[in-house]
C-alpha cells in the first residue's frame, strides 16, 4: 500500500468495476469492497468507508464519486482521472453503439414499438424513484414546503430547474441554518 | 457551437445533481428538449432507459444524448463535461475531508435541495407521463413497473428490457 500504484493498474481495476456495475448501488457497494479493500488490498476498510461517505456528500452519482475519491487516495489528481474513465468506458461505449443504432433505426416499426413500452416502464421507474425519495426525504414541514414550492415552480410557473435548485439551496441556508 | 452549450449545460446540471443520478433530469429535459430541441421528448425518455439498462450510472444517458448533438465527438464531450463537475469536487473534499464535513452552509443547501429535486421530478414526470401513457396498455406497463420497482427487489434493467419485449409483441 505504501508504493504508488501505477495509473494503468487502476485504470483496468475500476474498469472492471464499472463494467460489472449492475444491481443497484447496494450490490455495487460490496463489489467495490470486495476488488478494492479484500483482494487488491489498495486501501483499508476505514478509507474506503470515508470514500463512501464523500460520495454521497459531493454532487453527481455517487458510485462514481467514491470511485472518485479513491483513485484519488491511490494517485492524486491522476488517479481520480484513471478511476473516472476506466469506470465511465463501457457503459460510454454501450451508450454511443446504442446511440447510433437507434438513430439509425428510428422509423422501423418495431424500434418503435419496443420503445412505446419501454417509455411505460421509464415512467413507472420514474414514479418509483419519486415514491421512495418522498417517503425518505419529505419528513417535516420545511422538506415538503420545499418540495411543493419547487413542484409548483416547475410544473405551474415553468421556471428554470437550475434557478429552482439554486433558490432551494439559498433558502436552505435560511431554514436549515440551526440543525 | 452546441458542442459548448451542451457541455455548459451538463456541467452545471451534474454539479447540480444532489440527492441521487436522477437529480439531473428536470434541467437536461428543460435545456435539452424544451430550450434548444435537441431532443423530442420522446428520445429524452429512450435515453433514461438506455442509462437504465447500460452499466454505470444514469449519467451514461448524457453519452446518447450527445450523440444525438454532435456524434462521436458530442457523446465524449457530454462524458468529460458530466463527469468533470465530480472530479474536481470530490478530489477537493478528499483532500479537505475533516474540513468540509464542518462546513454547516454545504449541509444546509444540500438537506434544501434534496427535497426541492423531488418536487421537480414529480413536475417532470406528469410532463413526460402524458406523451407516453397514451392507453390502457401503455398505463398498465407503467404501473406494472412502478409496482415492481417499489416493493421488489428486481433490477430496473430487467424491468425495461421486459417492457420492450412486451411493446414489440403488443404494439
Amino acid at each position: 500500500m505504501t508504493a504508488v500504484l501505477s495509473l494503468k493498474k487502476i485504470f483496468l481495476a475500476f474498469l472492471k468495476i464499472g463494467t460489472f456495475s449492475f444491481g443497484g448501488v447496494y450490490s455495487m457497494v460490496a463489489f467495490f469492497e470486495r476488488e478494492l479493500v479484500f483482494k487488491r488490498k489498495w486501501i483499508s476498510q476505514e478509507e474506503f468507508v470515508e470514500s463512501l461517505a464523500i460520495g454521497q456528500m459531493a454532487p453527481g452519482p455517487p458510485i462514481i464519486n467514491t470511485g472518485i475519491s479513491i483513485g484519488y487516495k491511490l494517485h492524486k489528481l491522476w488517479g481520480a482521472l484513471a478511476a473516472t474513465v476506466g469506470q465511465a468506458f463501457t457503459g460510454t461505449v454501450l451508450a454511443i453503439l446504442l446511440a447510433a443504432f437507434y438513430l439509425h433505426m428510428q422509423d422501423n416499426p418495431l424500434l418503435q414499438a419496443v420503445m412505446k413500452g419501454v417509455a411505460a416502464a421509464v415512467v413507472g421507474l420514474l414514479a418509483s424513484f419519486i415514491y421512495k425519495m418522498i417517503i425518505k426525504l419529505v419528513t417535516g414541514y420545511r422538506s415538503a414546503t420545499l418540495a411543493m414550492g419547487a413542484f409548483l415552480a416547475l410544473a405551474i410557473f415553468k421556471l428554470n430547474p437550475i434557478g429552482i435548485l439554486l433558490a432551494a439551496g439559498a433558502l436552505g441556508l435560511v431554514l436549515y441554518r440551526r440543525d | 457551437m452546441a458542442l459548448l452549450q451542451m457541455a455548459a449545460i451538463l456541467f452545471i446540471a451534474n454539479a447540480l445533481t444532489i440527492g441521487g443520478g436522477y437529480a439531473m433530469v428536470p434541467i437536461l429535459q428543460q435545456e435539452f428538449v424544451n430550450h434548444y430541441h435537441w431532443l423530442s421528448n420522446k428520445e429524452f425518455l429512450d435515453a433514461i432507459a438506455i442509462g437504465q439498462v447500460t452499466p454505470g450510472p444514469l449519467t451514461v444517458m448524457n453519452a446518447f444524448m450527445g450523440f444525438k448533438v454532435g456524434g462521436l465527438a458530442g457523446a465524449l464531450v457530454a462524458m468529460a463535461a458530466s463527469y468533470l463537475p465530480c472530479v474536481i469536487i470530490v478530489t477537493l473534499v478528499t483532500k479537505y475531508y475533516l474540513r468540509y464535513k464542518e462546513i454547516w452552509a454545504v449541509k444546509a443547501g444540500f438537506a434544501a435541495i434534496k427535497p426541492a429535486v423531488v418536487g421537480l421530478l414529480l413536475a417532470v414526470l406528469i410532463f413526460l407521463g402524458h406523451g407516453s401513457i397514451i392507453n390502457p396498455l401503455t398505463a398498465g406497463i407503467a404501473a406494472a413497473s412502478f409496482a415492481l420497482l417499489t416493493f421488489t427487489k428486481i433490477d430496473p434493467s430487467i424491468i425495461i428490457i421486459t417492457a420492450g419485449f412486451l411493446g414489440a409483441f403488443l404494439f
